[in-house]
């Protein structure tokens, strides 16, 4: 076990040594407040205005909240456009980082590793349509939001090394057989147009191949994989662990977990309304009644049982902070802010709690429900419900689940916290620095 | 340590605070999925008129397989005086919608022996429930079959809990019994209105009259007929009369008069007919059934 801890630390120290590995921290270092503020709004404007909100119907926020369209209108906006770009400035910083550890002009970098994650997510169906028939977007939105994160730390990435590069080399190339110097018009103007070239061209080549953008290639491939892992107990661990290190790589939600409308969960439905309770329901065995009742809290990887690791464990402030700004958000299952933020995301050490933690939960409640000690969670309940409320609540009203949740829980914090325990001792370099 | 005694207790206060709430809406939630709830299996219940047996519907039900595609699987039950019910053929499994037949061992006409006859389909629908678990159901009656139904629905339905009727057509059901009167009621039409509040507001109801001459079918007046606007307008969500006349429209040719399986299988059944077999009346959605199941 030890020999265990410090093998990991040790590959964190190494990894954390990359320079893209520095890039990326550097960049959702900045884009966390961003997205911090983001996901306050999005508990607001999902937890609480949406009508499939928990808090919206456990508190009839609709029959005593004046001017309910307008503060959903309101919420919209600032979320369409915080929310629904966060991949763009994803993109932005990282180039921006990687570019300045080359010393090149970071800015400039920064500003066409954006344009050229743009210009991959274009949606060219748009192009032959008339300026009247407005109806389809010119970019491929959902890919622009948290989803396209991956794509835009790798874009990001090598925009940024490929065009430090192009601007130092075309600089020096220019001096050699042209004796004057190039301007730094020229320069940022030509590395632009080799850039974004080579992205329009890959992005123009998928369009081919996918309707969807790139981003919509790489979660095809994973869904067909893993879209209805049926009942066997080990598929679904092996699906759900899968789905979690994809997030954990920001490969935010390839595979939707909360099931409540999927035929099992109606089925199961229609048998509990009949019979009274979820007790021998056809499809007691599910991704949507073990993953989303008992895997689940706080969202991808029990971040909520992470959250109070951090509280009771970790002497780092930074994580401390983070962990205090987020619990909000992870009551709600709306993670993404504590992933990028600790980060959470290309962390090594997190990972293995991040994958195991929901894993055993799953086991934990395989064995309940198939030993008969819990019922399976029947009753569809609110995306945004607390995560420990979620079996209670779906199995209408169940105490044993509530303290299968509670269990669930305290075995996860107790996964996380050694883990929590270990990155104590990081940053004395990187954080004094 | 003070500090840490008050973030105690604003968690607990925080955790009660969801927690009690939810607990409410929990409660609210089940119960609106269980009185929202609508079984697959939903049977048309076909009650015969007087001096007729359990296969009065056979030629009706020959029709009606040979047009649709579905094959209704067909129960036929026949109640005794004594209320000894008795089954022939089954619902087959897998059949969501099948015929049930009920007839009566007294299968009189008269005041007394319709009212009997209520009482027994009452019986044999409370057996069927138990039996077969469905949670709604339409239902067909053909003249005085119709006076059975209607009676039932009043007086009985209440009697077994959540179950509720979704359609109800009568074929040349004598409202007034035979009195061609229009301002005269007899017995039952009395009966009918006194206890029509109790019909279930979000019933359908279609009363199809057969003419041939302007004042009969040859054996109920239409004007008879027509008195069922007294008890079912605005009772039930919707009350429409229609009136067939043409060929085969004598009163017992009825239920296999060919408009009238048409409008059988358009109105009760809820098929989707060919455009050219539409009867171009109403405009209806056909999705509004879906929607009821009120699931997220």
């Amino acid at each position: 076990m030890v020999r265990l801890f410090r093998g990991l630390w040790c590959v964190n120290q190494r990894v954390d040594q990359w320079r893209a590995m520095r890039a990326i921290h550097e960049a959702l270092r900045v884009a966390y407040p961003f997205i911090l503020v983001m996901a306050l709004i999005d508990v607001v404007g999902q937890g609480c205005l949406s009508k499939s909100g928990f808090f919206f119907q456990v508190y009839h926020i609709g029959s005593w909240l004046p001017g309910l369209e307008f503060w959903r209108d309101i919420l919209q906006a600032v979320s369409v456009v915080v929310n629904g770009l966060v991949a763009v400035m994803i993109a932005f910083t990282t180039g921006h980082y990687m570019a300045r550890t080359y010393h090149a002009d970071a800015l400039t970098v920064g500003l066409m590793s954006a344009l050229a994650f743009l210009t991959l997510n274009v949606n060219y169906d748009t192009f032959g349509q008339t300026s009247h028939g407005n109806d389809l977007a010119q970019f491929w939105m959902p890919n622009l939001g948290p989803q396209g994160i991956f794509l835009a730390i790798l874009v990001g990435l090598g925009v940024g090394w490929l065009a430090s590069h192009l601007m130092q080399g075309l600089a020096t190339w220019w001096r050699h057989h042209r004796h004057t110097s190039l301007s730094w018009t020229g320069r940022v103007a030509w590395s632009l147009t080799i850039v974004l070239g080579a992205t329009v061209g890959i992005g123009y080549g998928l369009s081919w191949l996918t309707d969807g953008g790139i981003n919509d290639l790489v979660y095809l491939a994973l869904q067909t994989l893993n879209t209805n892992p049926g009942h066997n107990g080990l598929r679904i661990l092996l699906v759900t662990s899968v789905s979690n290190g994809l997030w954990w790589l920001g490969l935010i939600g390839p595979i939707d977990v909360a099931g409540n409308s999927s035929v099992t969960s109606l089925q199961n439905l229609a048998y509990a309304v009949q019979h009274g309770s979820g007790w021998g329901a056809p499809h007691a065995i599910t991704l949507h009644t073990l993953g989303d009742a008992y895997a689940n809290f706080g969202g991808a990887g029990m971040t909520l049982a992470l959250l109070i690791a951090i509280w009771i464990g970790s002497r780092q402030a930074s994580y401390r902070r983070v962990a205090t700004q987020t619990v909000l958000p992870n009551l709600v299952n709306l993670n993404e802010s504590t992933l990028l933020g600790l980060p959470v995301l290309f962390n090594p050490i997190l990972l293995v709690p991040f994958v195991l933690a929901p894993a055993v939960n799953i086991v934990l409640a395989w064995t309940a429900i198939t030993l008969k000690l819990v019922p399976p969670i029947v009753y569809p309940v609110p995306r945004t419900t607390p995560g420990p409320l979620v079996a209670y609540l779906g199995t209408g009203g169940d105490w044993r689940a509530l303290l299968l949740s509670g269990l669930c829980l305290t075995i996860s914090v107790l996964i996380y916290l050694p883990f929590v325990r270990l990155l104590n001792t990081e940053g004395g370099a990187d954080h004094a620095a | 340590m003070r500090r840490s005694w008050w973030r105690w207790a604003l968690l607990i206060v925080v955790i009660l605070a969801v927690f009690i709430p939810s607990q409410v809406w929990l409660k609210q939630r089940v119960t609106k999925y269980k009185s929202s709830y609508k079984t697959p299996l939903a049977p048309t219940i076909m009650v015969p008129g007087s001096s007729a047996s359990q296969n009065r519907f056979d030629t009706l039900i020959t029709q009606l397989r040979k047009e649709t595609k579905k094959s209704h699987s067909v129960l036929k039950v026949k109640v005794a005086e004594s209320g000894a019910i008795s089954y022939t053929g089954n619902i087959r499994q897998g059949d969501n919608h099948p015929f049930i037949v009920i007839a009566f061992e007294n299968n009189r006409d008269g005041y007394a022996n319709i009212n009997k006859q209520a009482k027994w389909l009452n019986l044999a629908f409370k057996d069927l429930v138990k039996t077969y678990h469905f949670n709604h159901f339409s239902m067909l009656g053909h003249s005085n079959g119709g006076l059975i139904l209607s009676l039932f629905t009043e007086k009985y339905l209440a009697q077994t809990k959540h179950v509720t009727p979704d359609r109800l057509m009568t074929i040349a059901t004598p409202y007034n019994m035979e009195s061609d009167s229009t301002t005269k009621q007899t017995a039952i039409l009395r009966e009918l209105i006194k206890g029509r509040s109790k019909l279930p507001k979000k019933l359908t109801v279609y009363s199809v009259a057969g003419t041939e001459n302007y004042s009969s079918d040859g054996t109920v007046p239409a004007n008879s007929v027509n008195q069922g606007k007294y008890v079912f307008q605005n009772q039930v969500a919707h009350y429409t009369q229609i009136t067939v006349t043409g060929d085969d429209t004598t009163h017992s040719d009825l239920p296999q008069n060919k408009q009238i399986v048409l409008l059988i299988r358009q109105y009760l059944l809820k098929e989707t007919l060919p455009s050219k077999d539409r009867v171009p009346t109403t405009k209806r959605s056909q999705s509004k059934e879906a929607d009821e199941m009120g699931l997220p």
